[in-house]
């Protein structure tokens, strides 16, 4: 039986020239695990609204929604809330309450259930979800992937048939994404609960979904098993394959006729069958050592390095460990400088402690030479340090990004044609044309990432701190981000980024250096670095690393597959 | 604090037991229940608290109980046992220093007792009381206690923002100064009104707003509450008895009167000396209890 029928669905926000959902069709089968992605704007959030009439738009609508075999427009809000399960992007503002308890409560005290049934049905979920341990905690003691735990389990307190989750892990680590991801295919499993995800990450979605839907301007392109949806999308060349899992963007680069894989060690059968006999004798080229960057930069160079440690402790509180132990890393100028590691090793304190909003309790930071502790905001933000915040909302405070930018300028001594020039400028370094006009908030969050960059940079920073900038952007948007920094590092500005994105790294980094336990272990230029690595290594080189060790991004295995083959 | 086992009983126990607790102390001032209300409140302070209650005890109250009973005799001049003329000529009375000492006693009883509340009723203790007064009330205590420290951490985070592009509220002139505050408050307001809407929204999921909500509680009352209510209930009113004959009172001004003892009034002493120890008879008696059982392993 189907879970959901879509008939014919359009969609137009109010004023909106053209639909944001463009009659759409597909149905939804009992139990099934459905994957929808596209581009950032293509209607997938939308499309999901429309599937619980609560949270649905205000706007035109023609077509039909089935839950169950009836209208949705008559099922009444009680059956709805509690068979239909929404799971909403920010983990942060989902939820309500102090207490864990009193979160996974919540749904069933709207529905009026006695406290006998509430007590039974959260220990339920508690214990599928292995989150007894934290039940009496405060919600602001979980971290970000426990928080978005805790709004699953308080949605499936209320036993839903399906669950329906948009781009749940877009704010949450590799790690806790992973694992959250797990719990959703375990409830679909375990459950037989009907999952409908959005997701622009899908190297982790693909592999265990039975249903991939891309969407596309607001229709619906490809409505496929995820095997079959990726040898569409690569004899239509469409471009939503810069979002797809490196395994089948390389089979997407390669001409061959076979299934398309999907997982790492699906892709590793696949380049078996491809390549594997053809390359027995001339085993890949050793990898070529690349000269160590930074000893001659910073050797050799008479110019002092951007930013230099020399010996950095730090700790929040005397009572507390330290979380940087004797750091000593030299950044030279001009460079992509990423930061890789797990969470909690002390990246983004390292972050702080350049700005310095922190203070080390031992040793030095410099900035080109000279101690942060000694500088005064004025010498230190002005013309020098930019500091591009996790949250780019923090940043905005006018009504349009317009104004947002000439806020920027003000108090600043060029008249008003050279803050024009400056603003046009910083506009098509950012590609901010035709957002202008737009409130900093509706913009989507690789365009907001854009405008606060933009605001950072009229300050016309020397070294730029980025902290975590591809965190929810999808994969076209982190291109376009990558120009800007490559643009920003060829006239000279030094890059520290700290970032949990493998495959961002190794395909842009200049420097990779790999952070564990309050220090800096290695550093390196980006294949080397990965091509060193076993686990921490992108998909793409575990992949291929059987035949091309040195090949760390899908391009390079590309490049050397159409070589070998 | 998770060894005070007074503590784990049910949230009405634990507020009746302080409220009663706090009153008696206030109004009654004879010196026998002085002494037992500053005795077992420092006690229990100690047994919640720590070495940290110890301290704080000792350096703080201390030479407050000093500070008020000295101050008293300089203002108030009442009292007929004079002892000496002060150099404006008011007299000091033996009458006014036995009160001010009898007051700074029950003054410190009463924080020492406020110290032991803020351990034992927690947050969310206090919001299932008055949830079931008002149930919309303790969901609204419950998202105010939630949104606060979020409020607070953004603002932080907002802050630093801002000072990365040099704007600190720690430096500049005046208006420099206050134009960046009001800056931060101002982005504080758009983040909060657009991130609620996304809080609305899992409200709203959640069915909030369909009639009939219940209120869930982790609490239960058992037996052990019934019990314990039940001796409290029955202290309390022998503590009464004695209020409404006049023994647990006395008279200071114009002379100091304290009412007859009898035998009626050790029982009354005796029930107000047992409900103040409640918390510490009942950590006590577990403790022992414990160490039973393990000897027995």
């Amino acid at each position: 039986m189907e879970t959901y029928q879509i008939e014919d669905l359009t969609f137009t926000y109010p004023l909106a020239a053209k639909p944001a959902l463009d009659h759409i069709n597909f149905y939804v089968s009992n139990g099934e695990f459905v994957t929808i992605c596209g581009k950032s704007g293509c209607g997938k959030s939308t499309l999901l609204r429309h599937l619980k009439s609560i949270l649905t738009p205000h706007g035109e609508r023609k077509g039909e929604i089935f839950f169950n075999g009836a209208d949705i427009v008559d099922i009444d809000q009680r059956t709805q809330t509690e068979k239909i399960g929404f799971v909403l992007q920010n983990p942060d503002n989902q939820i309500v309450t102090d207490k864990v308890w009193h979160e996974l409560a919540f749904g069933l005290e709207s529905l009026g259930y006695d406290n006998q049934t509430i007590r039974l049905r959260v220990a339920e979920m508690a214990s599928f979800f292995g989150i007894q341990n934290w039940f009496m905690k405060n919600v602001t003691e979980l971290s970000g992937g426990e928080k978005q735990l805790l709004n699953l389990a308080s949605i499936m307190a209320m036993q839903p048939s399906v669950l329906i989750l948009d781009e749940p892990t877009s704010q949450l680590d590799p790690i806790a994404a992973a694992d959250f991801l797990y719990t959703v295919k375990k409830i679909n499993r375990e459950l037989g609960t009907t999952v409908i995800l959005s997701e622009h990450r899908l190297e982790e979605v693909l592999p265990i979904s039975d249903r991939v839907i891309v969407m596309e301007d607001g229709k619906l392109i490809v409505n496929e098993t995820p095997q079959k949806a990726g040898e569409i999308l690569k004899d239509m060349k469409h471009d939503m394959f810069l979002a797809m899992p490196s395994p089948m963007r390389i089979y997407a680069g390669l001409k061959n006729g076979l299934a398309c894989p999907i997982t790492v060690s699906d892709g590793r059968k696949w380049l078996n069958t491809l390549i594997g006999d053809k390359t027995v004798g001339k085993k890949p080229h050793a990898p070529t050592p690349q000269a160590p960057l930074r000893q001659i930069a910073s050797k050799f160079s008479p110019e002092p390095p951007a930013i230099c440690f020399k010996e950095v402790w730090y700790r929040y509180e005397k009572e507390q460990p330290d979380i940087i132990k004797g750091l000593s890393m030299e950044v030279a100028a001009g460079k992509l400088y990423c930061v890789v590691g797990g969470n909690g090793t002390g990246k983004t304190t390292t972050l702080l402690l350049v700005s310095g909003i922190l203070t080390p309790y031992r040793g030095k930071v410099l900035l080109k030479g000279k101690d942060v502790a000694k500088m005064n905001g004025k010498e230190k933000f002005s013309h020098n340090l930019g500091v591009l915040p996790q949250n780019p909302q923090s940043l905005f405070v006018k009504k349009t990004v317009e104004l947002d930018l000439h806020e920027m300028l003000d108090g600043s001594r060029l008249t008003k044609e050279e803050k024009a020039k400056e603003i046009e400028r910083i506009v098509a370094l950012c590609e901010l044309d035709g957002l202008l006009e737009m409130h900093p908030y509706d913009l989507s969050g690789g365009e907001q990432q854009r405008a606060a960059l933009a605001k950072v940079l009229l300050l016309n920073p020397q070294i730029l701190l980025l902290d975590e900038p591809t965190k929810g952007l999808d994969g076209y948007f982190k291109i376009k981000l990558a120009g800007i920094l490559k643009k920003l590092t060829d006239n000279g500005v030094t890059i520290m980024m700290v970032s949990h994105d493998i495959e961002f790294c190794a395909s842009y980094a200049d420097i990779c250096a790999m952070f564990f336990d309050g220090n800096i272990v290695t550093e390196n230029d980006p294949q080397t670095f990965f091509s060193g690595n076993t686990f921490y290594t992108t998909a793409a080189n575990r992949m291929a690393r059987q035949f091309f060790p040195d090949a760390v991004t899908t391009e390079e295995v590309i490049r050397q597959c159409s070589i070998n083959s | 604090m998770d060894k005070d086992v007074f503590s784990s009983f049910h949230p009405l126990v634990n507020f009746v037991w302080f409220t009663t607790v706090l009153l008696f102390s206030m109004f009654f001032m004879h010196p026998v229940f002085l002494t037992i209300s500053l005795t077992c409140s420092f006690v229990y302070s100690v047994v919640l608290n720590g070495k940290k209650a110890v301290r704080f005890n000792l350096l703080y109250l201390l030479p407050l109980l000093f500070f008020v009973a000295l101050i008293n005799p300089a203002f108030n001049h009442a009292g007929e046992t004079i002892l000496f003329y002060l150099k404006n000529g008011n007299p000091v009375t033996l009458e006014s220093i036995i009160y001010g000492i009898a007051a700074a006693a029950m003054f410190i009883a009463v924080i020492l007792w406020f110290s032991c509340y803020n351990a034992v009723m927690t947050s969310d203790k206090f919001i299932y009381l008055f949830g079931r007064v008002i149930p919309a009330l303790s969901l609204i205590l419950s998202m105010v206690l939630r949104f606060v420290p979020r409020y607070k951490a953004q603002i932080k985070i907002i802050a630093n923002t801002q000072k990365c592009i040099g704007r600190d509220v720690a430096s500049g002139n005046f208006f420099r100064r206050a134009h960046n505050g009001i800056r931060i408050l101002s982005i504080m307001t758009t983040w909060a009104l657009e991130n609620a809407i996304e809080t609305a929204d899992s409200m709203k999921s959640r069915g909030y707003g369909l009639p009939g909500r219940t209120s869930f509680s982790i609490f239960r009352f058992d037996k052990r509450d019934k019990t314990a209510l039940l001796f409290m209930v029955i202290l309390i009113a022998i503590v009464l008895y004695g209020a409404a004959i006049g023994q647990n009172n006395i008279r200071f001004f114009p002379s100091i009167k304290m009412p007859v003892m009898n035998g009626s009034s050790i029982l009354i002493y005796c029930a107000y000396f047992f409900l103040s120890l409640i918390p510490i008879i009942i950590d006590a008696a577990e403790e022992i209890k414990w160490k039973h059982i393990r000897s027995r392993i």
